[in-house]
């Protein structure tokens, strides 16, 4: 079955995967910050981190972790979803070819 | 002919970041399930308003306390350490979600999810501001004048409101609201709990006020997995269609046709449906429970002068004509998991000590020669007192034959939910304390023996 193709479509199906992906990604990225920062007190990136950590203050460290989980639950989600459709669109365009022929 | 409504679709302002959503105009209903969820939204957001300004012995009763890393949950203070409380709460909420879906299906949706409580909410605004369904349809329609701008304008001013206020009380659960409360009047906030305040309240906004049952539909993962919960048992909204097919519409006073169903075809069950959807079509996955047709429809027949039911609470089972099983071995199992949890964390509450010891070798030295034939090793440990009172707590050590405890030489005090990093020196014969040796350290607390917790750790003496 052919995808819808229009310029329109895709713009749609776009806005899904960017919706999908962040929306995913922050559960885990509230999951893990949970896990996380359960055990790890963000000071401890002060006391212990690299230098440029060395004015974090507790808030900042969680923050911190959160939106750096989120990037990486992101990443994670948008790979998925890049295998998804390119595997996709490779089927599409076998069945274009071979109705063609 | 009866054409079936379709929910009108004008320029649409909602952000429609998934399939080409049509704003839906919820039709307001009456009615004894509407009642019920409006006591269960304001009685829940009675609470989330509420709970946060309540305190147990000046402290604040429900307080996730991030920048402190300590819990307060109803005069019980947790931390860190007692992680495993919280994860067990959370496998208890969700097997309670999961009892509660199996037994009566997506209550949980249509009465108590945040999500319906606050479009709730929000539609009232609407109501209020906007008027009706078919006044919101036509307003939305006409050109820009000024009771368009005026009715809007006082929309978003209360929806702003509300929206902010609710930021403000949920941060107000992870930072003592008080404080944060006092900061906004001083404008001397930190910038991490002004960020938190207006991501949740840009949250709160866009969910409650524009995505609305997209949530359910594009975004919530527990409406998609809870079909996992059903089977034919499970308490569900459903159309009677034996009884309703074939639908039609009859004059009015005219005796009622033979060859007609119950259902009149009055859409008003899909005007309602705050989803969209047309509960006649059998069950779907978008239909959040809320019964919102159950009310419209029992309203119809009553004026048609048919009996109530049409559309009803029921289940799979008694709609095929067959008995409803309640004792099943789904909820069975679910019920004895729930009741297991539940037993761990009351009998671990209950005989908590309300002591925590760490215990840390000194990392700078292995060992130290002192008077002459004796060795020391330096730890430093820490105390933390969970009770609600001040303790003094006695250190031992014991493992190796005369090991001597140099440091601290009297009783360790500690106030009441604080922490103590004491310095620990241990010394001990050369003879008897060669390579490595398992020790313990136990720490009891002089008023109440009961509280007491001992540690492992090691003392290395010289190699032989």
């Amino acid at each position: 079955m052919a995808t819808p193709s229009s310029e329109d479509g895709g713009d749609q199906r776009l806005l899904t995967d960017v919706g999908l992906v962040s929306w995913s990604s922050f559960l885990a990225a509230c999951m893990a910050s949970i896990l996380f920062f359960a055990a790890v007190d963000p000071q401890l990136l002060r006391d212990a981190g690299p230098r440029i950590f060395d004015n974090l203050s507790r808030e900042a460290g969680y923050a911190l972790g959160f939106f750096f989980f989120w990037v990486l639950g992101a990443a994670a989600a948008a790979l998925s979803v890049y295998m998804v459709r390119s595997a996709e669109w490779h089927d599409d365009h076998r069945d274009t070819e071979r109705d063609s022929d | 002919m009866h054409a079936q409504l379709t929910p009108v679709a004008p320029q649409s302002t909602a952000p429609s970041f998934y399939e080409a959503a049509q704003k839906i105009y919820p039709r307001e209903v009456r009615g004894r399930f509407a009642s019920k969820r409006r006591f269960t939204v304001l009685l829940l957001l009675g609470l989330f308003y509420g709970v946060a300004w309540l305190s147990w012995n000046g402290q604040q009763l429900l307080l996730f306390d991030l920048p402190a890393r300590k819990f307060h949950v109803f005069g019980l203070t947790l931390w860190p350490q007692d992680f495993v409380y919280l994860a067990l709460l959370l496998i208890i909420a969700a097997l309670s979600l999961f009892f509660i879906t199996a037994l009566a299906g997506r209550v949980f949706c249509g009465y108590a999810c945040p999500q319906t409580v606050w479009t709730e909410v929000f539609l009232w605004i609407e109501h209020w501001t906007e008027g009706t369904r078919s006044q919101r349809q036509k307003l939305d329609q006409r050109p820009w004048d000024l009771e368009k701008v005026l009715r809007k304008c006082s929309k978003q001013l209360l929806w702003l409101s509300l929206a902010a206020y609710t930021g403000f009380t949920f941060v107000g659960y992870f930072m003592p609201i008080r404080s944060i409360g006092t900061g906004l009047v001083q404008l001397s906030l930190g910038p991490w709990a002004v960020f938190w305040i207006v991501l949740y309240s840009l949250a709160t906004y866009g969910n409650a006020g524009y995505l609305r049952e997209q949530v359910c539909k594009y975004m919530c993962p527990y409406a998609r997995f809870q079909s996992a919960m059903f089977d034919k048992d499970t308490l569900v909204i459903s159309y009677d269609e034996q009884r309703g097919e074939p639908r039609g519409a009859r004059r009015r006073g005219a005796p009622p046709a033979n060859t007609l169903g119950d259902c009149v075809d009055c859409t008003l069950c899909v005007q309602v449906c705050p989803t969209g959807i047309d509960i006649r079509k059998g069950l779907q996955y978008e239909c959040i429970a809320c019964a919102a047709c159950i009310d419209a429809c029992d309203d119809v027949m009553d004026k048609v002068g048919s009996p109530r039911g049409l559309i009803r609470y029921t289940t799979e089972h008694a709609m095929s004509g067959k008995h409803t099983r309640l004792a099943r071995p789904r909820l069975f199992v679910y019920g004895a998991l729930l009741t297991f949890a539940t037993g761990i964390i009351a009998y671990s509450l209950l005989t908590r000590t309300p002591l925590i010891l760490d215990v840390i070798r000194d990392r700078n030295a292995l060992y130290r020669e002192v008077r002459g034939d004796w060795v020391e090793n330096a730890y430093s440990i820490k105390v933390i007192n969970e009770d609600e009172k001040a303790h003094h707590y006695r250190l031992q050590a014991a493992g190796i034959a005369q090991l001597e405890l140099v440091t601290p030489a009297g009783l360790i005090d500690v106030a009441p939910g604080s922490v103590a990093n004491v310095p620990v020196r241990l010394q001990a014969p050369a003879a008897s304390a060669q390579g490595v040796h398992p020790i313990t350290l136990r720490i009891t607390a002089q008023d109440a023996p009961s509280i007491v917790r001992t540690e492992k750790t090691r003392f290395i003496g010289p190699q032989s």
